[in-house]
């Protein structure tokens, strides 16, 4: 084995893991956002909100992220006539695929409070939204942490299904420089030691949360 | 003529096909202090809760200071001047006791944090919890927990104070100190409605006490009255279970 060819195509290979990187944040941060207001829809007391907020968890977690993908890629080109770069095609696929995810998250987090915190809050004279960000969501936050981080993983990892509409991510690219050096073996051993570490970094960083709740406050 | 501070008419609230409160029309007047008492599950907490409309109530309605809480638009308003204490503290676990007290009178009052932080220290310092204001409420006793929690609910300067069995959830020793603040409270002329089982308190402090059953009021009477001569059979029982477990 010939690891030299690893360090040879390292720039080329960093920056397919950049984008990965890009991908992930871009996806976590949008993806989480949007999951509050989803989540926040799925305890409502009103049906007109509770009831959309639940299809659209439901039906997005019903499909795998590939179809989404694929949805994104060959159907919203079609429909509206207009395509996107390969980046923000996967992007949207993956905020909406994985805003449901989150969303689901961020409820169980909500819920964990429990509605006599509420009632305390609107007591104080607060309104509903003060009471959810204020008082709410900063405790759901804190027990979710640990489901949060996990969930970040997978969607790290799922980074890698942006290689069948060609983007160049990580794993595109490893495989990129492994057609063309022929060095199979070397190349997706490096990528899979690249998974493991940043996925076993996050997977731990997820049991330590779980275990010092406290230190999240 | 002083008007009531809070007038309840025709009241009731189902959940379900259990009926809580049953057509209750009564009236609480400003600087009394008023006990509420009777057997568990006889609406006296879901009373409590209509007065600030925690509980969405069926038919009926809430006056507090001449406003109407079935109509109100702006109930966030109404309840900054009602102080709920509740059975559990309800204290917010992310947040300092300083934060707990200063959260609403700067996020409802819109006064800036030093002069609420000064505001919070004296109220600490009044429930006798003020060592206690960098602490987290799991830091603290229970005791410590609900002098906070009322220290909080004064934080707005109310007209109204709505206690939830405040003593309930607390270790013997540690409710007398509650009961002191709440003492000094009602001995300061505050408007009280008090839900507890502790007839002492009951006996020395409230001027009036009701006494509920079945989601009905049975029983009105000044303190003293109420336990020397309970008109109704009902409270008679009542207060002999009580006294009897005392």
């Amino acid at each position: 084995m010939d690891f030299s060819v690893i360090n040879d195509n390292i720039e080329f290979l960093m920056l397919g893991l950049m984008r990965s990187f890009q991908l992930a944040i871009f996806t976590i941060v949008l993806s989480l956002t949007i999951a509050c207001f989803i989540a926040i829809g799925r305890v409502s007391s009103k049906r007109s909100i509770r009831y959309p907020s639940a299809i659209f968890v439901n039906l997005l977690r019903s499909n795998p992220l590939i179809l989404i993908v694929f949805w994104f890629f060959f159907l919203v080109p079609l429909i509206t006539g207009k395509t996107l770069p390969e980046f923000h095609t996967v992007l949207i696929a993956f905020v909406v695929f994985f805003a449901a995810y989150f969303a689901e998250i961020v409820r169980s987090g909500i819920q964990s409070v429990g509605s006599s915190q509420v009632k305390a809050a609107l007591s104080t004279g607060l309104t509903y939204s003060q009471s959810m960000r204020l008082i709410v969501l900063p405790q759901a936050l804190r027990n979710m942490l640990p489901a949060l981080v996990t969930e970040c993983v997978i969607v790290f990892q799922g980074t890698t299904i942006a290689y069948v509409i060609g983007m160049r991510e990580f794993l595109h690219s490893t495989s990129l420089v492994a057609e063309r050096t022929v060095r199979p073996v070397e190349l997706y051993l490096f990528a899979a030691l690249v998974y493991l570490v940043i996925c076993f970094t996050g997977t731990r960083l997820a049991l330590f949360l779980e275990k010092n709740k406290e230190l999240a406050r | 003529m002083t008007l009531p501070l809070v007038q309840i008419n025709n009241l009731s609230l189902r959940y379900g096909n259990f009926v809580a409160l049953d057509d209750i029309s009564i009236d609480f007047m400003p600087g009394t202090c008023v006990v509420i008492c009777g057997p568990s599950g006889s609406g006296k907490s879901s009373l409590l809760r209509c007065v600030n409309r925690l509980e969405d109530f069926g038919t009926g309605d809430v006056i507090f200071d001449g406003q109407s809480l079935k109509s109100a638009h702006n109930i966030s308003k109404i309840r900054s001047n009602i102080g709920m204490v509740f059975q559990h503290f309800e204290l917010y676990p992310h947040l300092s006791v300083m934060n707990n007290i200063t959260l609403a009178p700067r996020y409802v009052n819109g006064i800036n944090r030093d002069e609420a932080e000064a505001k919070a220290h004296k109220l600490l310092e009044r429930v006798g919890i003020l060592d206690q204001a960098n602490k987290y409420p799991d830091e603290l006793s229970g005791g410590q927990q609900q002098r906070a929690a009322i220290a909080r609910a004064l934080a707005l300067e109310p007209k109204l104070m709505l206690f939830d069995e405040p003593t309930s959830a607390l270790d013997p020793e540690m409710i007398s100190e509650v009961l002191q603040v709440m003492r000094d409270l009602a001995r300061n002329g505050m408007t009280m409605l008090v839900v507890t089982h502790e007839m002492g308190f009951a006996r020395d402090v409230a001027d009036e006490v009701v006494f509920m059953d079945k989601g009905k009021v049975i029983e009105r009477n000044a303190s003293g009255k109420f336990f020397d001569n309970p008109q109704s059979d009902r409270a008679k029982e009542f207060i002999d279970r009580v006294l009897q477990k005392i």
